[in-house]
């Protein structure tokens, strides 16, 4: 898990909001710009932040990302605590 | 010589910034916390400061893992905010205290503290959210210094408080016969995008306001060595007691603290309080 290209990907998807259309919109395309590998790819694609969280990736960076990633602000509390 | 003549530290809510955010609150807490503020902005007001001097993190709008200080001291002719638009934070310009700025950065590196430096240090909310209440003029010229209390590893809560009284004393060092205010923002307890986003902890805010008023810096900074223990009681954001505990270091003995308002706020997601220290 390269975590740095995860966090900064995040990082821009706040900053960017013409990055942050392509995502909502074509995904593939802005996953291509960074290094990662196909277990990231498919976490930001499903937008499992509790899995990223798990893995080291930083929280206030994906709580900001959350919207920019077209996702509402109030499911991420059940996003980030998924039942088992 | 400059002197210190007040503190304040508070935490930084991005609410704060907007009055309609303020209707949420119970009457009780908005009365409290409003009360709290405008004790503190008549404190620094009374003080007559010429420079006000901040301790405040970064939340990834300025720095990031590429390049991460622990302390930036912004030293160029003036700064400008916030970094990153969102949660209604207004735009502001305010000029940098650039002498005694450049003053401090070369006094740490001669001195022991390695301090970074930028000539073009923007604002984040931790700054303009409580200066919205503190100084609504926006007339005084500031010295912002980023701390680390975001990306670990980090400056740890003990060298943050000799951090800022390495920096008040370098203020009363300065020949220059200046006022110097000093603010820290941030805090108190709260999760930030983990899973217990939401979580306040009273009992520790209450705790670590006790200390900062009864002087008792090191019972924190022993307990809270290390950040592991610290996250675990008042989240990733309560890392930003550092910029509280850089204030407290920056007082001299004849500046007294006191507790102005504590509220822990579920609407805010945040233990949301402020102090200040004063010759009263």
């Amino acid at each position: 898990m390269s975590r740095y290209e995860v966090d900064k990907l995040l990082r821009d998807l706040r900053r960017d909001e013409g990055m942050a259309a392509h995502f909502r919109s074509d995904i593939e395309s802005v996953l291509d710009r960074y290094k990662l590998d196909a277990a990231e790819r498919e976490l930001l694609k499903t937008w499992d932040i509790r899995k990223m969280y798990d893995r080291g990736v930083n929280p206030l960076l994906l709580l900001l990302a959350n919207g920019a990633a077209g996702k509402r602000m109030q499911d991420y509390s059940a996003m980030m605590n998924p039942k088992s | 010589m400059a002197q210190v003549v007040a503190g304040i530290a508070c935490s930084h809510v991005p609410m704060m910034a907007s009055p309609k955010n303020w209707e949420h609150l119970a009457d009780g807490e908005r009365t409290s916390l409003r009360a709290g503020f405008d004790r503190a902005r008549q404190i620094l007001e009374d003080s007559r400061p010429d420079i006000l001097i901040t301790f405040a993190d970064d939340h990834f709008d300025r720095c990031f893992f590429d390049n991460l200080p622990a302390f930036l001291v912004g030293v160029g002719e003036e700064t400008v905010g916030p970094a990153v638009a969102g949660f209604d934070i207004p735009k502001v310009r305010v000029p940098i205290a650039s002498d005694l700025a450049r003053y401090i950065v070369r006094e740490g590196l001669e001195g022991g503290v390695d301090f970074a430096f930028s000539e073009d240090l923007k604002l984040d909310h931790a700054e303009i959210a409580p200066m919205i209440h503190l100084t609504p003029r926006w007339d005084i010229p500031m010295i912002p210094i980023v701390v680390n209390a975001f990306a670990p590893p980090m400056p740890t809560p003990k060298r943050c408080f000799d951090v800022g009284a390495f920096i008040g004393k370098c203020v009363e060092r300065w020949p220059e016969n200046k006022r110097v205010a000093f603010l820290g923002t941030g805090g108190l307890s709260h999760w930030v995008g983990p899973p217990q986003t939401g979580r306040v902890n009273e009992e520790f805010d209450r705790w670590f306001l006790e200390r900062l008023e009864r002087g008792e810096i090191s019972e924190v900074t022993t307990r809270y060595a290390k950040y592991e223990d610290l996250e675990a009681v008042a989240g990733n954001g309560g890392h930003e007691i550092r910029d509280w505990l850089a204030v407290a270091g920056a007082m001299p003995p004849r500046l007294r603290p006191h507790v102005l308002a504590y509220e822990p706020l579920k609407s805010w997601l945040t233990g949301t309080g402020i102090m200040a220290w004063s010759a009263d």
